[in-house]
């Protein structure tokens, strides 16, 4: 192993630490300020498709502008160096296959099909100029977020239940095990972050080159390479990971990684075919659409999507959100949940708040802090709660189920969502009545009881009642999303 | 990269034309690169504000007439009537403007029914706008019932276009967001208010359940889309807001069929008075008291008609309206 090997291996092992233990002490709460999203903003994918949809390239991304031109000079250093997801791949299929020499050069070799990741790259970049940004199903970064946080965290000791969560676990799983079939299948045919960059890396200065009076073509430097990108003969630079695998393996030191290096001779055949591309992007151009319909959060009727407080309007959220479940994973009650149906077909994994799983606390504006495009809008404690002096922000309003409810139902005193209800003054009060008891022959004696009743105009929307109420699985007190600050047209009450 | 200059297969390194030409590209590229990012850099594209709604009164002398009511057998004999003593048509409406008329025409009812202002009324409103040279006249509501079914069974439909004005309703209206100070932030109204120069309002004098009676101020629940339901929780103020946001050129009620109970819906022939008048006026409070009072109500005994008076919109003294008797 060289020294180049060395140092690679350290940066994959450093960033793949960073980014689990940016998750982990999101999900302990850390009251530090770290860059929990540093990865998701350094993202060129979402630099690259955001402004696509939502016309604007929210500020921190300029990271990901950042690796573009990186990628412009060295290549596709990110997915060999640094892309977390690669690194596990690599992990796995170096650990787990048991391919010999001879097995490697043919699972190492160039396929047609490792198109694929182009082709959905154009889908995803036509979909999201129709308005509906999907890339984060499978960009490696939230993949793996995805994946970590709703998919495996929950099995840790203390873990919550996530139940759209194991659909991410299975898919990362499963790009994982792949790679003991064929090394870093996912980066070679599905990734369109690498697909992105391979768009860049056609011009990158920094290239592997090849001494052609020196190489005896014995194909040894394509026995571990990542890429699949045959560095003898027609090197497809768009598809190397810059691991710099190939370079020891030459027994004639006939390849090296330098400035401008001599051109190796195109590849023979195109790798993708026009017509396909014109038709992937207009395939794109009907579904995008057809997914706007599907009955989510653009629809006037959608019963349980409760977005977390400082959500854009629906039309401007899911331009921006990459779904890449941080916020998800800062959410110290629980309460933000991966959509399934709530959001429709397109806002699929996006994040919506169950308050059955955990009411939104009230001063705590963690999901906005970490959101890294701005989707959940970073808002300050005091403009949340009002204590600024404006009304404070809404995600939905609380609405008493008489027919479930203790006082209200069953003549049993209770008091807990008055209890917990966290705004000044509080939106629920009691109406103190006396009721007739049943008695032996008709009733007997009265009993003194406290009914509990909403005030519209000052609840918030937190589910703190729905998630405290001893009711049990279907709460007495249930929030639902009307008079959510984010959507002027989803109002009840005059003069909201 | 493959058109770049070819070079001498025994020499290992690219010439410098070449290695310039790849230089060059990648400059170009990450210039690209960069030149977008800074283009589209927290450049915000959230939706735009909601404009604000157009005032389509056409500025008049204070000694000219604010209104004037006409009776007589034929609706169109009462509408001529009525607009020629405010100076004609001609003084509200210009050579090549277009006009918005907006009756009711909220139900799937009968003009028998009265709960939908009449044809025939509106009809001679269209032709009056086009002997005075509009270019466009367009007659639209947003009904509450089907809006195939209110348009055409209440007749509007055929006697409006064969009047020749163009009748748009339900799908082939466009809805933009709006917003009505002090009553809602969130509503959406028809596009027509932007694209129209003049506006006559053209509501049926009706009960109503919940205000005791609607007549213009109220008509304007026809132009607003989703949010609109909210404005019952507190009718007068909301009423009277609809009356400060939206000033028309011109009023025009119809009290040829008066709904004196069941309303705003209707729909029994015994709750039914046959008035025979029409009053046209450019002071809204002045028509709404007019015409509250055909159905036998004291104006001041109405919340929203105080309420628009107390916010200045208009006054309902009624000896300012002119009576021009029966033809």
């Amino acid at each position: 192993m060289t020294w180049t090997i060395r140092i690679r291996i350290l940066y994959q092992a450093f960033f793949l630490g960073l980014f689990v233990w940016f998750l982990a002490r999101l999900s302990a709460g850390d009251e530090r300020q770290f860059p929990y999203a540093l990865f998701h903003h350094a993202d060129p994918l979402s630099a690259g498709a955001l402004p696509l949809g939502a016309g604007t390239l929210p500020g921190a991304l300029l990271w990901g502008i950042a690796l573009i031109l990186v990628t412009l000079v060295l290549g596709r250093a990110f997915c060999g160096w640094i892309c977390p997801l690669g690194t596990l791949q690599q992990l796995a299929s170096w650990f787990l296959s048991p391919r010999t020499k001879r097995e490697s050069l043919v699972a190492n070799r160039w396929r047609p099909w490792f198109a694929l990741k182009t082709y959905l790259l154009v889908a995803l970049l036509v979909g999201a100029v129709f308005g509906g940004l999907q890339m984060g199903l499978l960009d490696p970064l939230s993949l793996l977020a995805r994946g970590l946080s709703s998919g495996l965290w929950p099995l840790l000791p203390g873990g919550r239940a996530v139940p759209a969560g194991w659909l991410s676990a299975v898919l990362l799983l499963a790009i994982i095990i792949a790679s003991r079939y064929l090394p870093r299948l996912f980066c070679r045919a599905l990734c369109p972050l690498g697909a992105f960059l391979g768009l860049f890396a056609r011009f990158s200065i920094f290239r592997i080159g090849r001494g052609e009076n020196a190489c005896s073509d014995c194909r040894l430097c394509s026995f571990a390479c990542q890429g699949a990108d045959e560095p003898l003969g027609s090197h497809r630079v768009a598809e190397c990971h810059v691991c710099l695998n190939c370079l020891p393996r030459c027994p004639e030191g006939a390849l090296s990684y330098s400035f401008l290096p001599a051109l190796a001779t195109p590849p023979t055949r195109p790798d993708l075919s026009r017509r396909a591309l014109v038709g992937t992007a207009l395939s794109a151009a009907v579904i995008a659409p057809v997914l706007r319909v599907s009955g989510g959060g653009r629809d006037a009727a959608r019963p349980g999507l409760i977005r977390p407080p400082g959500a854009l309007g629906e039309k401007e959220f899911l331009s921006r959100c990459v779904k890449c479940a941080l916020c998800q994973q800062t959410c110290p009650t629980g309460a933000l949940q991966p959509a399934i149906g709530e959001a429709g077909v397109e806002g699929f994994w996006t994040p919506v708040v169950v308050p059955r799983r955990g009411g939104c606390e009230f001063a705590c504006t963690r999901c906005g802090e970490v959101c890294p495009t701005g989707a959940i809008e970073p808002l300050a404690a005091a403009r949340k709660t009002g204590y600024d002096g404006r009304p404070p922000v809404r995600i939905g309003t609380g609405f008493i189920d008489r027919g479930r409810c203790l006082p209200w139902a069953m003549q049993i005193p209770c008091i807990v969502c008055e209890e917990v209800c966290p705004t000044d003054p509080k939106a629920i009060w009691f109406d103190e009545v006396e009721e007739p008891l049943r008695g032996a022959a008709g009733t007997a004696g009265t009993v003194r009881l406290k009914h509990p009743r909403i005030e519209p105009s000052r609840c918030v929307g937190c589910g703190l009642c729905e998630n405290k109420c001893p009711v049990g699985e279907e709460a007495a007190v249930r929030v639902t999303s009307i008079g959510e600050t984010r959507d002027p047209l989803n109002r009840m009450l005059l003069g909201t | 990269m493959t058109d770049l200059p070819t070079r001498d297969p025994y020499e290992e390194k690219p010439t410098r034309r070449e290695m310039a030409a790849r230089l060059v590209s990648t400059g170009v590229a990450a210039a690209a690169v960069g030149g977008g990012a800074l283009f589209f850099h927290d450049r915000r594209h959230l939706e735009a504000a909601a404009p604000e709604i157009p005032d389509w009164r056409v500025p008049r002398s204070d000694a000219a007439p604010r209104g004037a009511a006409a009776r007589g057998a034929d609706p169109a004999a009462n509408v001529r009537r009525a607009v020629a003593a405010l100076g004609g048509m001609e003084a509200f409406v210009k050579k090549g403007e277009s006009v918005l008329i907006k009756p009711n025409a909220g139900w799937d009812r009968l003009p028998e029914q009265a709960a939908n202002t009449d044809p025939k009324v509106v009809a001679e409103l269209v032709r009056l706008c086009k002997r005075a040279g509009a270019k466009r006249v367009v007659v639209a509501d947003l009904s509450v019932n089907d809006p195939v079914r209110s348009m055409t069974r209440s007749g509007l439909l055929e006697a409006a276009r064969s009047a020749g004005a163009e009748v748009l309703y339900g799908k082939s209206l466009k809805l933009v967001p709006a917003s009505l100070a002090g009553s809602s932030a969130g509503l959406e109204v028809i596009d027509l208010l932007f694209s129209c120069q003049r506006v006559i309002n053209v509501p049926i004098v009706k009960h109503h359940g919940l205000s005791r009676a609607t007549v213009g101020m109220k008509n304007w629940m026809g132009v607003l889309g989703r949010g609109r339901n909210r404005l019952h929780q507190g009718i007068d103020r909301a009423v009277a807001e609809l009356g400060a946001t939206f000033r028309p050129t011109l009023t025009v009620v119809d009290a040829t069929r008066v709904l004196l109970s069941n309303g705003p819906q209707g729909g029994s022939l015994s709750d039914v008075k046959l008035v025979n008048a029409v009053a046209a006026g450019t002071d809204p409070v002045l028509c709404e008291a007019w015409g509250v009072t055909q159905m036998g109500l004291d104006p001041s005994s109405l919340g929203f008609i105080t309420e628009a008076e107390k916010r200045g919109l208009g006054r309902r003294d009624l000896s300012l309206m002119r009576d021009l008797g029966t033809a």
